[in-house]
C-alpha cells in the first residue's frame, strides 16, 4: 500500500486495498483502489485468488468425469452451468435427447436462476446495509433448494443433468412441491417490493450509480443483466434457442438507464418470467423417457470443436470444446460473462465514493470463481 | 508423590473454575470470521440465515475482521495466490483462536486434487492448525452445526460441561 | 443483417483467406475464418465498426503452432462468427486492446496460460495465476496432458 505525493500537497493519492478478503458475498475480489479522499480515482480488480485450473482439468478428464467441474464454477447457476456442458457434449457426440427431458432440464435451470436472483438480491441488500431481506430471500431459496434436492440428491452443486437426459425422473412430489413454490411466490413478490423496492434509502443508493451505457458494455463484452439494463434487449434464450425455449412465452426485461436500480429491477423481472416458464413448462410436460437409451459411458465424439452458448444467471455463458476423438477434450474453454462485467468496473468505479463502489460491485453480481475457473 | 510438570504452552497460573467459566463463554458465543473463498460459502451464508439459524448457537456474528473474531471457518478451496492471505488473516487473529476446516477442498483439495494439479493448496491444515474438519461438497448446513457444536465441545470439554445448551439429543430427552 | 454485411466487408478485406460456412451448427457461429496474424487488427476494427462485440479469445496449443482463436457476436439473433488466427511457438501477434477494452484482460488470460505475448498490451501481468508465477499452465508441455497433436489431426 504505496503513499505517492503529486506535485500538489492538496491532491494526495492514496492507494486502499479492498479484499481479497471481503465479507464473502461474491468471493475472492481484490480491488485496488486509487483514493482522493472518498473519490475513487483508478480501480483495478485483481483477481485469481479462486484460481483451481478447471480447463487444465477437462484436459486431463473423460466428459463424464468433468461433470462435477461443470457446477462448481459459478456454484449460484450450478444446474444451469450443468445443463450448457451436457448441450455441448451431445452437440459435439450427436446424442438425442428425449422430449420430457428437455422440459424437465428447463425447469430445473430455469428454478436454479430463481435462487440465483434470490441469492443475489439477499447479498446485495446485505451489502447496502439491510439485514431482512437477507432472511426473506433464504427463507425462498430454501423452498427452490428443496425441489431440487428432492430429485438430484444436492442443493448447490449438481450433476443432476446427464448426457442424454437427467439422472432421475420428477415425480408428482416434485410437481406439486414447484407448483406450491410459484404459488408462493406470487404473493412474495409484493412482499418485497415494499420492502425493498420503495425503500427511499435502497432507491437513493442505487439511482443513478454506477451507470454503465450501451457502448461501453458493447467494448467490455458486458452481458446479461447488466447489459439488458442498458436498453438491450439481449438474451441467449431468444436470440439462440435451445433445448425447447422456443415454445415457452416470456419477456426479456430491459432497463433505461444502467444503473445500478435498472440492474436490481431487471433481475427482479426476470425472476417473475421464469417463474412463468416453469409454469408453462409443468402444463406442457410430456409423458416419455428422462434419458436417451444407449448412451456409451465412455464417450468419443468425432473430431471436432463445439461451441454451445447458454443464458445463465449472469449473462451469455459458453462452452468451447475441442476434440480428437479421445475419450476427453483436447481443449475444454469456458466463456463467463462475470469476466466482462467485473472488467467493465474498470471505467465504471473513477469518480464514484467509496461507498457507491460496494454498491456497484453488488449490482454487478459477479462470482469470481467463475472468472477465476 | 509425582511432581507436577506445567505442560509447554499452559498458563502458568490456572484458575480451574474460572476456566471452565471462560470456555462455556468462548463456545457459546464463538464469532465466525467471514472466510467464504467459494461454494461453501453460500452454505456457510444458509447456515447463518433463518432457516438454519446460527444465532442460536451464539455463532452467528459473523466478523469481516480477523480481529475481532474467534473461529475461522475456511470454506471453499485454497488456491495458491490465496495462501499467504490465509496465513496473515490467521496470524492477525487474537488468541484463543480455533480453525474449522468445511467441506472437502478445505480438507485435502476436495475434487480438484490430483497428482500435477499446480494451482491449489490440498488443504487448509498445510497453512494453518485446523481443529474441526466438516466433510462433505458442499457439506449440508446442519453439517456446519454439528461441526460448530463438536467445536463447542472441544472448548468446553464435552457436552456434560457445557451448560449453557439448552436442548438435549432426542434420545436423552425421550429417556 | 449485420452479420451478412460484415461478411461481405471481410471477404473484400481479405480476398484470400479461407472462410468456412457452418450448416451443422456446431461451431455455435455461422462461419469462421482464417486471417492471417498482420490482419487480426484490421479484422477487429472492422466489426468495432459493425457494432460487433468480443464474446472471447482464447488459444489452442499443437506441436506445430498456436492458434487464437476469436468470437465476435452481435445483439442480432445468430450472429456469432469466429476468426481464427495462426501463430507460430515464439510469435507476437497484435493486441487489439485498443480497439476492445475487453481485450485487455483476454489477452492477459491467454498470455497467461500460454505464454503468447502481445504487442501493444499495455498491461501484460499475470491476472489468473500469482504474480511471479513463471509457468504457463495450459500449454501441453507442462505438467499432466492427455493428448499432444499437430493441428491437421483436428482439423485437417
Amino acid at each position: 500500500m504505496a503513499e505517492q505525493d503529486t506535485t500538489r500537497a492538496s491532491q494526495r493519492v492514496y492507494t486502499l486495498n479492498l479484499g481479497p478478503q471481503h465479507p464473502s458475498t461474491h468471493g475472492v475480489l481484490r480491488v485496488l483502489l486509487d483514493l482522493d479522499g472518498e473519490y475513487i480515482v483508478k480501480a483495478d480488480p485483481v483477481i485469481g485468488y479462486g484460481h483451481r485450473g478447471h480447463e487444465k482439468m477437462g484436459e486431463n478428464r473423460q466428459y463424464r468425469q468433468f461433470l462435477p467441474n461443470t457446477s462448481r464454477m459459478d456454484y449460484l447457476s450450478g444446474m444451469l452451468f450443468n445443463h450448457g456442458f451436457v448441450l455441448a457434449v451431445e452437440k459435439l457426440a450427436g446424442i438425442q435427447v428425449p422430449e420430457r427431458a428437455k422440459y424437465i432440464r428447463v425447469i430445473a435451470s430455469e428454478l436454479n436462476r430463481i435462487s440465483s436472483h434470490l441469492l443475489w438480491f439477499g447479498t446485495y441488500l446485505l451489502d447496502l446495509g439491510g439485514f431482512t431481506p437477507f432472511l426473506y430471500a433464504f427463507d425462498d431459496r430454501e423452498q427452490i433448494l428443496d425441489i431440487l434436492d428432492s430429485v438430484s440428491g444436492s442443493r448447490l452443486t449438481y450433476s443432476y443433468c446427464r448426457f442424454g437426459g437427467v439422472s432421475r425422473d420428477i415425480d408428482s412430489k416434485f410437481i406439486d412441491m414447484t407448483r406450491a413454490f410459484l404459488k408462493r411466490m406470487e404473493k412474495r413478490w409484493a412482499d418485497y417490493d415494499g420492502l425493498v423496492t420503495k425503500n427511499i434509502i435502497f432507491i437513493r443508493r442505487t439511482r443513478d450509480v454506477g451507470v454503465i451505457d450501451a457502448e461501453l458494455a458493447r467494448r467490455y463484452g458486458v452481458t446479461g443483466p447488466n447489459l439488458r439494463a442498458c436498453g438491450v434487449a439481449f438474451d441467449v434464450r431468444r436470440s439462440e434457442p435451445y433445448e425447447v425455449y422456443d415454445r415457452f412465452e416470456f419477456e426479456v426485461p430491459t432497463g433505461s438507464r444502467g444503473d445500478a436500480l435498472d440492474r436490481y429491477s431487471v433481475r427482479f423481472m426476470e425472476m417473475r418470467q421464469s417463474c412463468r416458464i416453469i409454469a408453462q413448462a409443468l402444463d406442457h410436460l410430456p409423458q416419455g423417457d428422462f434419458m436417451a437409451g444407449k448412451v456409451p459411458q465412455k464417450l468419443a465424439p468425432p473430431r471436432g470443436e463445439v461451441y454451445s452458448a447458454f443464458e445463465s444467471a449472469r449473462g451469455l455463458s459458453a462452452y468451447y470444446l475441442v476434440s480428437d476423438g479421445g475419450p476427453g477434450p483436447y481443449r475444454c474453454h469456458i466463456r463467463v460473462p462475470s469476466f466482462g462485467n467485473l472488467n467493465v468496473l474498470n471505467d465504471v468505479l473513477p469518480g464514484t465514493l467509496v461507498a457507491d463502489a460496494i454498491s456497484i460491485l453488488g449490482s454487478i453480481d459477479v462470482v469470481i470463481p467463475e472468472i477465476d475457473r | 508423590m509425582a511432581k507436577k510438570v506445567r505442560e509447554q504452552g499452559a498458563p502458568l497460573v490456572q484458575f480451574a473454575l474460572l476456566d471452565r467459566v471462560l470456555n462455556l463463554a468462548r463456545a457459546n458465543s464463538l464469532w465466525p470470521m467471514t472466510f467464504g473463498l467459494a461454494c461453501c460459502a453460500i452454505e456457510m451464508m444458509a447456515a447463518g440465515a433463518s432457516r438454519f439459524d446460527l444465532d442460536r448457537f451464539g455463532a452467528g456474528v459473523f466478523r469481516p475482521s480477523p480481529r475481532q473474531s474467534d473461529v475461522m471457518i475456511v470454506a471453499g478451496t485454497i488456491a495458491r495466490k490465496m495462501a499467504p492471505a490465509i496465513k496473515m488473516l490467521w496470524d492477525q487473529m487474537p488468541s484463543p483462536k480455533w480453525c474449522i476446516a468445511m467441506g472437502n477442498c478445505a480438507i485435502s483439495g476436495g475434487p480438484f486434487e490430483y497428482d500435477e494439479q499446480y494451482a491449489i493448496v490440498p488443504g487448509a491444515h498445510l497453512i494453518v492448525p485446523v481443529d474441526i474438519v466438516i466433510p462433505g461438497c458442499p457439506p449440508r448446513p446442519e453439517a456446519l452445526i454439528q461441526g460448530i457444536l463438536a467445536l463447542e465441545d472441544k472448548i468446553t470439554g464435552g457436552e456434560r460441561k457445557n451448560v449453557l445448551r439448552r436442548f438435549k439429543r432426542i434420545s436423552e430427552a425421550l429417556n | 443483417m449485420k452479420v451478412k454485411d460484415i461478411e461481405g466487408v471481410m471477404r473484400s478485406k481479405f480476398p484470400d483467406a479461407p472462410l468456412h460456412m457452418d450448416e451443422s451448427g456446431l461451431t455455435g457461429a455461422l462461419w469462421s475464418m482464417a486471417v492471417p496474424i498482420s490482419g487480426i487488427r484490421d479484422a477487429a476494427g472492422a466489426f468495432d465498426a459493425a457494432g460487433f462485440f468480443l464474446e472471447s479469445i482464447t488459444a489452442l496449443d499443437f506441436e506445430d503452432t498456436f492458434e487464437l482463436v476469436y468470437h465476435f457476436n452481435c445483439y442480432e439473433p445468430m450472429s456469432r462468427v469466429v476468426v481464427r488466427v495462426l501463430c507460430g511457438h515464439g510469435q507476437v501477434p497484435p493486441s487489439i486492446c485498443d480497439i476492445y477494452r475487453g481485450a485487455v484482460w483476454l489477452e492477459r488470460e491467454v498470455h497467461d496460460f500460454f505464454g503468447i505475448e502481445f504487442s501493444g498490451n499495455p498491461d501484460m501481468r499475470p491476472l489468473l495465476l500469482p504474480e511471479d508465477a513463471d509457468y504457463h499452465p495450459l500449454r501441453k508441455t507442462f505438467g499432466k496432458v492427455g493428448a499432444y497433436h499437430k493441428r491437421e489431426v483436428i482439423y485437417g
